[in-house]
């Protein structure tokens, strides 16, 4: 795995992924959808399997001498990789947000625990319905954006309304840390969860659908 | 033992089927792959890599069979579709850092060798090389890992004539080392010059497997001026074709010399025999 883990972040990585790292402080802008923060990372993931297409990066990959599902393994790898360091990258700005002297966010949600609860279970989403359908044809690309980013931009919309129209979100996550600490932690820890089993129940499936793939 | 021994394989598609392609490649010999465009060269060598899905038959690489032992195996083969086309905007040195990682036998040593004898600049990137020197960088990768196997897929195709010549030494010199190559192409005239022996597929189906000499042999190419002949010489003739003075038509040498028409008639070559076959397929 480390050699392919190499592979990934010297050869196959578009150099835009590190860059959207920045774009976390985003987090600072007074009044702005948080979740489209996020998304970013999906962006870079779509950049870097696009030019793995261009590039010759599965063919490449599968005449080296390791296992189709190891392959599959080590880009999971790498697209948690880059979601953990936008989360990670994202919670300064987040904690620089809650203490400017202005109110809460007014087009939704808060930069706050709950936030990045909602904001794991989005990715989670997004590596389920983008993987699910680059695997059974790496070629199609495009298509597995198109469906991943209507998937996340339905959730954001779902998710920004709750903030304003749903009690329990507008009046106890949708407010500042650590107002509510217990309620938005256990979103966070729902979040994760939710996310974490997408992924992992995306990764079973591409491996058996990249295992199948005729190239 | 065969280095590499294939049995039966099928692969059906909609529009194509290979059809229980059968071989084996000897060691330290280069085997020319023929077939024109679509006759199923790169299917047969893509499902011999699993790398398209085959619906039946065996592979066995060094005596093993590639399912069962497919890692291990591949750290002795190489294959080359073409030039190094990946990654053409990184820089050699960074493709082949991540390259030798995977192999266990990795021969820096003779990377730099390699590198030095073709004049390979590793600051430069894929696209800055010409497709000669693309070919020659994916040879140095794989016989630094030291690859017993070559698998080459139109290695040649998109270069003139002084560096087709110059691979082909390289391919030549690396079979005098014990290096085994199955070498595909449509250019026949590369195969005159360099292989040992001969594997001809038409229509997802292998047609001959011959040592090049006794194949070439096998046939006499003859001209008529004013008209195709008749009876039982126009029935054995294959592929008659229009040619600048009259006709031209392979015929097996044992029928020529039956017949007695080896008098109207040469030897044929490669080239002469692939395009009268493909025509008598045409009919």
């Amino acid at each position: 795995m480390k050699p392919l883990m190499k592979k990934e972040l010297l050869l196959s990585m578009h150099p835009t992924a590190p860059l959207f790292l920045l774009l976390s402080s985003m987090l600072l802008i007074p009044n702005y959808p948080y979740y489209i923060v996020f998304f970013y990372t999906g962006l870079a993931v779509f950049f870097t399997c696009l030019s793995g297409r261009e590039n010759h990066d599965v063919f490449y990959t599968l005449m080296l001498p390791v296992a189709k599902k190891d392959i599959v393994k080590a880009r999971y790898a790498f697209v948690i990789l880059l979601e953990a360091a936008q989360m990670i990258a994202a919670v300064p700005f987040a904690v620089i947000r809650q203490h400017m002297p202005l109110p809460g966010n007014q087009v939704g949600m808060d930069a706050n625990i709950a936030l990045f609860g909602f904001a794991f279970a989005m990715l989670g989403l997004f590596n389920s319905v983008f993987f699910s359908i680059y695997y059974r044809d790496v070629n199609e690309v495009g298509k597995a954006f198109v469906w991943s980013s209507t998937a996340v931009f339905l959730f954001i919309t779902a998710a920004e309304a709750c903030a304003h129209i749903v009690p329990f979100v507008r009046d106890r996550l949708d407010t500042a840390d650590p107002r509510y600490l217990s309620e938005k932690l256990a979103v966070l820890g729902i979040g994760f969860v939710i996310g974490a089993a997408l992924t992992w129940l995306a990764f079973r499936k591409s491996v058996r659908s990249f295992e199948r793939l005729d190239l | 033992m065969d280095i590499l021994e294939v049995r039966n394989l099928c692969k059906r598609y909609p529009a194509f089927e290979l059809k229980n392609v059968s071989f084996s490649l000897e060691e330290g010999k280069i085997t020319g792959f023929i077939g024109r465009n679509g006759a199923g060269k790169t299917t047969t060598l893509k499902s011999i890599f699993n790398f398209v899905h085959p619906d039946g038959g065996e592979i066995r690489f060094f005596g093993k069979s590639f399912s069962e032992n497919e890692l291990d195996i591949k750290q002795k083969v190489g294959f080359l579709s073409g030039g190094v086309d990946y990654y053409p905007k990184k820089m050699l040195k960074t493709i082949t850092s991540i390259t030798k990682s995977f192999y266990r036998e990795w021969d820096e040593k003779a990377y730099e060798e390699y590198m030095k004898m073709w004049d390979l600049d590793e600051e430069k990137t894929p696209s800055q090389l010409s497709a000669g020197m693309r070919v020659k960088y994916a040879l140095a990768l794989a016989l630094s890992h030291r690859a017993k196997l070559l698998i080459l897929d139109e290695p040649t195709s998109g270069l003139d004539p002084v560096s087709r010549d110059e691979l082909l030494d390289v391919l030549m010199e690396l079979c005098g080392r014990g290096v085994t190559v199955l070498f595909s192409t449509h250019i026949t005239s590369d195969l005159d010059k360099c292989a040992d022996n001969i594997l001809y597929i038409k229509g997802g189906r292998i047609l001959a497997e011959s040592d090049i000499r006794s194949f070439v042999s096998g046939y006499q190419v003859l001209e008529f001026h004013d008209a195709l002949p008749a009876g039982a010489l126009g029935q054995k003739l294959i592929g008659c074709r229009r040619s600048k003075n009259g006709y031209t038509a392979l015929i097996r040498a044992e029928d020529a010399r039956r017949m007695n028409a080896g008098a109207a008639g040469g030897d044929a070559d490669l080239e002469t025999i692939m395009i009268h076959i493909e025509k008598e397929g045409e009919k």
